[in-house]
């Protein structure tokens, strides 16, 4: 699907994306849509790579594969909201249960995305997420500014 | 993030309650703002999820009607979008009023792992042997053997008919093939990477599933079992080598409303050293393009399908073909129809040659009613070594019946036989050996037509000049019009067009993906036996096999009219042709996959919480996702409306609107409601960008008040007499709240606490162009005169309101009106109404006892909004 046409928002063109899928194929596509549209996205292939990305590079939004090798998408999930709680996660997963999605979002994602992927619902979910990374950042300067940071979400 | 918002919330609210006045400090205020922004958000993602809810709820309804194919893919990702959505709702729910509805959670926990529960359901095999022989096999054996083989089994076992011997390879050895080394793991991952796409990748996936299962290993158990039922049959053959028929019995294969007909793979003549290897083809032939196609088409899973295999003993047939017990193109009538050819029956079922029919009536001496022979030119044999091979009739026989007198009336008297056992009419596949033994091979329930077409009443003649051909069969009734599409490559598939007339040369089972997505079938060659004339019958798709001239009467994108009844076809649509509609067919009513979706239904779509006036709109009462759905978006609204309630702000943290003069108006900014940073203490008009906010004005200022109603008597008794009560009332006392409006704005968010007179509104309006998050809400309470007129000006302004379109409701003295989901316009419109009846309804409640003053007021109101609402106001203050 060409989502080339669409264009996105002010929040989503100053949103930094990650996208972290062992699946090579479906990385390429996506960043190539992503990029085509004039978004920024970076790709990461297993969520030890990914958690090295977010140390060293502002990330907003994070977009994820639920089944990786080595350590899932859960864990990885629980890691990244641990560290960077005002990212925002949005999982992807084929599992014909809906349990392992409600699961992620009660972990912290902000939302779940059932494979087949569906770009243009996809991108919703994204703006939608990178609206929210914009409002936790303001929230997390203030909480600063009052001398309050460190305590987290 | 929640708790901090919790947090937030909490400390605004003991600020309000502990200062005596209404202040807040620079940092509540943006504290308020962040507030407002977090609970704005979930807001909007609640209502985002809430339209998605009720888009994938249509969606099923609209699958359950039945008309149009859905995959198990499809109710695993509508549900599934269902529960998300619905999930995600409660989440933003908790994010606006946090705590306050936690038994949500358990309602929806307890229906979605009811909806789990049915989407993992997993049929046990009743018997896990992995080979049964012929002879122990019954029609209750369908999950075991398959339904082919099962009914097979009933002939040989219970009619006592000839059938030749052999065995089933069972489920059970399915089951085991596929999971062995990951097989059905790995089929199961090439499906959903495909996801969507796999109607473009029909080919490439089927190619890559098959490859996969032609180079498993037979696992040894299976292999062993083979070895030994073939042993035992080789003893009932005198111990000679047997020569097989090696066919499909698959799941769902010649149901009733499902044949699967010629999608799945058969051997004929196998010589048993080769016979693991077509084993593996027919397991493979279950991922054919076809039947991946066509399964989706009917609704079946894939794991729905388990592929068994029957092992017949080869009859080397001099003729052979199909019985149908009733014409399966009218069931009016009652003759029974034999197709027949000489050689094997597969020339008759593959629909590659014409052959003589006979019709029998269902009389005692089953009388001969019609003989059409035809020039039987090619048959198809046994081949010497193993496998068939096509070739030529000698040309003298060729032209002759292909079957006897006799033989017409056995045929016919056993498969009437057959009919009597299963009850309902049969399509059954027959042969003849060299000495003159009938075997019946094949027996299924047959597909029926309604009655066709009334061809006196349409006077055709005059349609006489855009007739195209008038030679064929009917294939599959009906009519239909559209472009025609050329079909004679494997390639020309991905082209075809939805809706298009599709035209070939054969009517060969390789067409059979296109079907569902044709208008009509035109075929130069087949018969109404074939395997793509049952396919077009089941999708109801008319077809028309045997025009010699299809390929060359119209050009490809030609609109043309097919009448299959007629065995016709019109260049051009022929409207009182295409107007005699048929009922339409409902192919995915009663298959697995379209119960499942409405047993999961059951618990999605009723809404048993329809009052949230009842005492039982309570979140432990939702069953259904549609109750939770509901529950939530009534309550998500009631909870936004309250934000700006509960808050007051001092005149340092606001501006003052200054509208000619400064007003008892302040305003404080949330977020982007202006357009710019005003300095000092007052903001104009200009300077502000919320739409709604904007909106209400215009409606306020657009046609100046006439000031208080002249009072009767009694309502300046009532206003005196309450002022001494209630020094709020009075006008200059001490109460910062007297006459004093304040508005909380965005962009496209707006509240309004006001009070003006001794009325107390409260409006609250988000207005944006996604139609969907658009909401406007409406309170108001109070006044000066005694409860009855209070209660009388409510009527009043709740009639006015629900004229333009309002949902409004009385309580005690409040009046509650609501208005959701409408386009930008029309909100802004509404808002300007509420702006206009904000200042003009003050102190009418004085006039509430005199019906004429209220009939004045009424018709003044009115006449004044619809001037607003066409834009012939005078603007003034």
């Amino acid at each position: 699907m060409n989502c080339a046409h669409i264009t996105p928002s002010n929040a989503m063109v100053q949103a930094n994306l990650l996208l972290v899928d062992d699946e090579t194929a479906f990385c390429t596509d996506l960043q190539n849509q992503l990029q085509a549209m004039g978004l920024c996205l970076r790709a990461a292939t297993c969520c030890r790579e990914a958690l090295q990305l977010l140390a060293v590079q502002d990330v907003d939004v994070v977009i994820m594969d639920m089944q990786m090798p080595e350590i899932d998408g859960i864990q990885c999930l629980r890691q990244i909201k641990q560290h960077w709680p005002e990212v925002e996660v949005i999982l992807l997963t084929g599992h014909a249960s809906v349990q392992s999605g409600i699961e992620g979002m009660e972990s912290g994602a902000f939302d779940y995305c059932l494979k087949p992927i569906d770009v243009r619902e996809l991108l919703d979910k994204v703006e939608w997420a990178a609206q929210k990374a914009l409002i936790n950042k303001e929230s997390k300067t203030t909480d600063q500014d009052r001398g309050v940071a460190g305590q987290g979400e | 993030m929640l708790k901090t918002l919790g947090n937030r919330l909490q400390k605004l609210f003991t600020k309000d309650r502990d200062t005596e006045g209404p202040s807040l400090d620079t940092a509540a205020v943006e504290e308020l703002q962040l507030t407002f922004k977090t609970r704005y958000y979930s807001f909007r993602q609640l209502l985002t999820a809430n339209t998605k809810t009720l888009e994938s709820m249509a969606e099923i309804e609209k699958a359950l009607q039945g008309f149009e194919p859905f995959s198990f893919s499809f109710v695993q990702k509508a549900c599934g979008t269902v529960s998300i959505n619905v999930f995600s709702m409660i989440q933003h729910m908790e994010n606006i009023a946090p705590g306050k509805y936690s038994a949500l959670r358990e309602s929806f926990a307890s229906i979605q792992s009811r909806i789990d529960t049915l989407l993992r359901q997993k049929k046990e095999l009743s018997d896990r042997r992995l080979v049964i022989p012929l002879e122990a096999i019954t029609s209750d054996m369908t999950d075991v053997v398959g339904g082919k083989m099962a009914n097979l089994g009933d002939v040989k076992n219970r009619l006592q008919m000839r059938v030749p011997g052999g065995f089933v390879i069972t489920a059970a050895a399915h089951e085991l093939f596929m999971n062995t080394d990951g097989l059905q793991k790995e089929v199961d991952r090439l499906f959903q990477v495909a996801g969507s796409d796999l109607d473009r990748n029909l080919d490439l996936v089927s190619s890559q599933i098959r490859q996969l299962i032609l180079s498993a290993d037979v696992p040894e158990p299976i292999y062993n079992a083979v070895i030994a039922a073939y042993e035992k049959l080789k003893q009932q053959h005198g111990g000679q080598e047997v020569r097989l028929a090696v066919r499909s019995s698959a799941h769902g294969e010649d149901s009733e409303n499902s044949s699967f007909a010629g999608q799945y793979r058969s051997e004929l003549n196998v010589n048993f050293a080769q016979f693991f290897h077509f084993f593996k083809q027919i397991l493979a032939s279950k991922y054919s393009p076809q039947a991946i196609a066509y399964k989706i088409n009917k609704g079946f899973r894939d794991e729905d399908i388990a592929m068994c295999v029957g092992c017949l003993a080869m009859v080397d047939a001099v003729a052979g073909g199909v019985v149908y017990t009733r014409n399966p193109l009218d069931r009016r009538d009652d003759n029974i129809y034999i197709n027949s050819t000489w050689g094997l029956p597969k020339a008759v079922v593959d629909g590659d040659t014409l052959c003589d029919l006979f019709v029998v009536a269902r009389d005692e001496a089953l009388t001969i009613v019609r003989e059409e022979i035809y020039d039987k030119a090619f048959q198809v044999i046994c081949y010497e070594e193993d496998g068939c091979i096509r070739t030529e009739t000698d040309a003298d026989t060729a032209k002759l019946p292909s079957l006897t007198e006799g033989q017409i009336r056995e045929l016919a008297d056993a498969a009437l036989q057959i009919e009597d056992y299963y009850e309902s009419p049969q399509d059954i596949e027959w042969a003849i050996c060299s000495d003159g033994t009938i075997y019946f091979l094949q027996s299924r329930p047959l597909q029926q037509m309604e009655a066709s077409l009334p061809t006196d009443e349409l006077n055709l003649d005059r349609f006489a000049a855009s007739l195209l051909t008038d030679i064929g069969i009917n294939a599959s009734p009906g009519t239909a019009s559209g472009r025609i599409f050329k079909v004679s490559k494997k390639v020309d598939i991905l082209q075809f067009p939805e809706g298009a007339v599709l035209v070939v040369e054969q009517a060969l089972p390789t067409w059979a993906p296109l079907v569902a997505r044709a208008a009509a079938v035109i075929s130069e060659r087949g018969g109404f036996a074939g395997h793509l004339a049952n396919v077009a019958r089941e999708f109801g798709v008319p077809a028309i096999f045997g025009v010699t001239s299809a390929m060359d009467m119209a050009e490809n994108g030609e609109l043309v009219t097919v009448s299959a009844d007629l065995k016709r076809v019109y260049l051009g649509s022929i409207a009182p042709l295409l107007e005699w509609k048929r009922p339409e067919l409902t192919p995915m009513k009663g298959s697995p996959i379209y119960e499942l979706l409405q047993q999961a239904s059951r618990h999605i779509i009723p809404l048993n919480l329809i009052d949230p006036e009842s005492r039982d709109f309570q979140p432990q009462n939702c069953t259904t996702f549609h109750d939770i759905t509901r529950f939530i978006h009534e309550k998500s609204v009631v909870e936004m409306f309250n934000f700006g309630k509960d808050h007051h702000f001092s005149e340092r943290s606001s501006k003052q609107l200054h509208y000619k003069v400064p007003m008892n108006w302040w305003i404080l900014n949330l977020d982007d409601g202006f357009v710019h940073e005003v300095q000092g203490k007052y903001v104009r008009l200009e300077d502000i960008a919320s739409i709604p906010m904007l909106a209400f004005w215009e409606g306020f200022v657009a046609i100046p008040w006439d000031g208080p109603p002249a009072m009767d008597g009694g309502g300046m008794t009532t206003i005196l007499f309450r002022s001494t009560m209630n020094t709020a009332l009075v006008t200059g006392s001490q109460s910062k709240y007297a006459d004093r409006n304040y508005f909380m704005i965005s962009k496209n968010f707006c509240t309004l606490s006001s009070r003006l007179g001794y009325h107390f509104s409260t409006m609250e309006a988000m207005v944006s162009e996604r139609a969907v998050e658009n909401y406007l809400g409406f309170k108001f309470k109070g006044g000066a005169a005694d409860y009855e007129r209070c209660l009388g000006r409510l009527h009043f302004i709740q009639e006015i309101l629900e004229r333009y379109g309002f949902r409004a409701s009385i309580n005690g003295d409040n009046l509650d009106a609501r208005l959701e989901g409408r386009r930008m316009e029309y909100m802004l419109e509404r808002l300007k109404i509420l702006g206009y009846l904000t200042l003009h309804t003050r102190q009418l409640d004085m006039i509430m006892g005199n019906n004429a003053h209220v009939k004045y007021y009424m018709k003044k109101l009115t006449d004044d909004i619809d001037q607003i609402l066409v834009g012939q106001h005078t603007c003034a203050v």
